[in-house]
């Protein structure tokens, strides 16, 4: 498909999807709550344990490697502020939307596409039952949902992993890096890493869906599928977090 | 007004035209039977039908209104007029038998949940498949499957019901029950039934019209139509030859040693040379 046949599915999706959850109650076509509690299962709280993991490594190494650099100066009390900032700015919602990618991202693409090949869909539709509303909606509220849960938790981990550095190597107190952590970081920097996380959550969850349902051609058809929402997922998120990093220096 | 109504419906592919010109009408309360070989279009015939594919050209008209330039809203609709048996049952991989019959109740009506439960005991009882309802759809073997598309596909009780091979890859008891499950919802509850099939016993056993699309040159198009009995004597060759199985006849199978070898070789033979 074209770029801008892509583009075109693209919106007709969001429209779509937004028709369902803010029309469809007053149609008698409410959105299917339980379904979403179980996708919140699936995509956030399955994928806690890979985030957490994530997330504490790269607090740790960047604690080491900031230790390492600003000791240099003489500034070794600055780590905190470096982690704080990192981590809440950029690193936490990116890192977690790259895991959230390629573990929940993925699984969705792979599951809509095995429905489509299974004439699952097909049959959805036979019955009267809309897709989008019956299968998309539940996701796309669930990753709304628990990106930003996942980063706020991401954001703690990582710092904590800074912590642990802080403490262990470089003999800071507890009292004094959290207290550091409170100087550096304004609440302005976690909101921002907050929409930042929405907005990735807004385009994952539509570009593992639109991959998913445009699926053709068998297991073959389903693996490119998955492979190019990973990727184009991805790409997406970056972009995203260049404009809205500049955007954010601008405000 | 007939239920279902058909009018030179073409559909192509690319280059490839799949049907070509396809007229037939379905009075309420009978059963029509799409014959043809592997491949000859009926599928996609009955996919046309059910709005999930859109024709190149030619109009479908269900319970008399068009259906081909119809609205998604107006065709959701009518889509609760009937239900379709999937080949392969189509069944929600994540759904349990149980569930996925009750699939279309829960969604589209307003039913009790104490009822529904009742309504997928009888409907799963039906095509003799009580007490499967906790399994998942993977846990069943591929003729279960079926059984169990044919059961959700009843579910809302339809006016009309599609069936893809419903019998195939069953055994002849089964086959049976499945025959008997159809003719009676046709007979007694006034049901319209289109049936795609290859087996010609069941054909002939629960069918009220027949037609028969054909293959090679006539793919695409219907070659006959008309009742059973009126099939089953039937004096153009292609149709005796599906109807009592005969390898060999207007739809060749064997070629002459001369044609075979021009076909492996994908050009004529050259002069003078020896194969």
């Amino acid at each position: 498909m074209t770029l801008r046949a892509e583009l075109r599915t693209f919106f007709f999706l969001n429209r779509e999807i937004l028709r369902w959850i803010f029309l469809g109650p007053f149609q008698g076509r409410p959105v299917r709550t339980a379904a979403v509690f179980r996708q919140m299962v699936r995509i956030g709280v399955q994928a806690f344990p890979m985030t957490a993991l994530t997330s504490l490594s790269i607090g740790l190494t960047l604690a080491m490697q900031g230790a390492q650099e600003l000791s240099r100066m003489g500034a070794s009390a600055y780590v905190p502020n470096l982690v704080a900032v990192t981590i809440l700015r950029e690193l936490g919602p990116l890192l977690v939307g790259v895991v959230v990618i390629g573990r929940s991202g993925s699984a969705v693409t792979a599951e809509l596409g095995t429905m489509k090949v299974g004439e699952e869909i097909e049959a959805l539709e036979v019955m009267a039952i809309n897709p989008v509303r019956f299968l998309v909606v539940p996701r796309f509220l669930a990753m709304l949902v628990m990106l930003p849960v996942l980063t706020v938790f991401g954001d703690y981990i990582g710092l904590a992993g800074g912590w642990t550095i802080c403490h262990f190597a470089m003999d800071m107190g507890t009292a004094t890096y959290i207290q550091r952590l409170m100087e550096a970081g304004h609440p302005l920097d976690l909101y921002s890493g907050m929409v930042k996380s929405f907005v990735f959550a807004w385009l994952i969850i539509l570009i593992s869906c639109q991959s998913g349902l445009g699926v053709s051609g068998g297991a073959e058809g389903v693996g490119q599928a998955t492979t190019s929402s990973v990727v184009t997922s991805i790409l997406a998120m970056l972009v995203a977090n260049a404009v809205l990093t500049a955007v954010f220096f601008v405000f | 007004m007939p239920v279902i109504e058909v009018r030179d419906l073409v559909r192509k592919f690319g280059d490839r035209t799949v049907l070509n010109g396809v007229t037939f009408s379905v009075e309420k309360g009978e059963t029509m039977i799409i014959m043809g070989g592997s491949g000859c279009g009926k599928s996609t015939l009955l996919r046309h039908i059910i709005g999930s594919m859109k024709p190149t050209s030619g109009s479908i008209k269900l319970f008399g209104e068009e259906i081909t330039t119809m609205p998604a809203p107006q065709l959701e609709q009518l889509r609760l007029r009937f239900g379709m048996n999937f080949q392969f049952g189509a069944l929600l991989q994540s759904l349990t038998v149980g569930e996925n019959v009750a699939l279309p109740l829960v969604e589209n009506s307003r039913v009790d949940p104490a009822i529904i439960d009742l309504i997928v005991k009888m409907k799963l009882e039906l095509v003799g498949l009580t007490g499967f309802e906790n399994l998942k759809p993977a846990e069943i073997s591929g003729g279960m499957r079926k059984r169990v598309g044919l059961a959700r596909a009843v579910a809302l009780d339809p006016e009309l019901l599609f069936s893809d091979e419903p019998t195939s890859g069953l055994d002849p008891i089964m086959t049976a029950v499945i025959d008997r499950l159809t003719h009676d919802l046709t007979r007694k509850l006034d049901m319209t039934a289109v049936v795609v099939t290859h087996d010609m016993v069941s054909a002939f056993r629960i069918g009220s019209k027949m037609i028969v699309l054909g293959a090679g040159k006539r793919a695409g198009t219907i070659i006959a139509q008309g009742s059973p009995d009126e099939i089953r004597n039937h004096p153009d060759p292609e149709v005796r030859q599906f109807i009592n199985g005969e390898p060999d006849g207007p739809v060749p199978l064997k070629l002459s040693p001369e044609d075979y070898i021009d076909r492996l070789l994908g050009h004529p033979r050259q002069k003078g040379v020896a194969y």
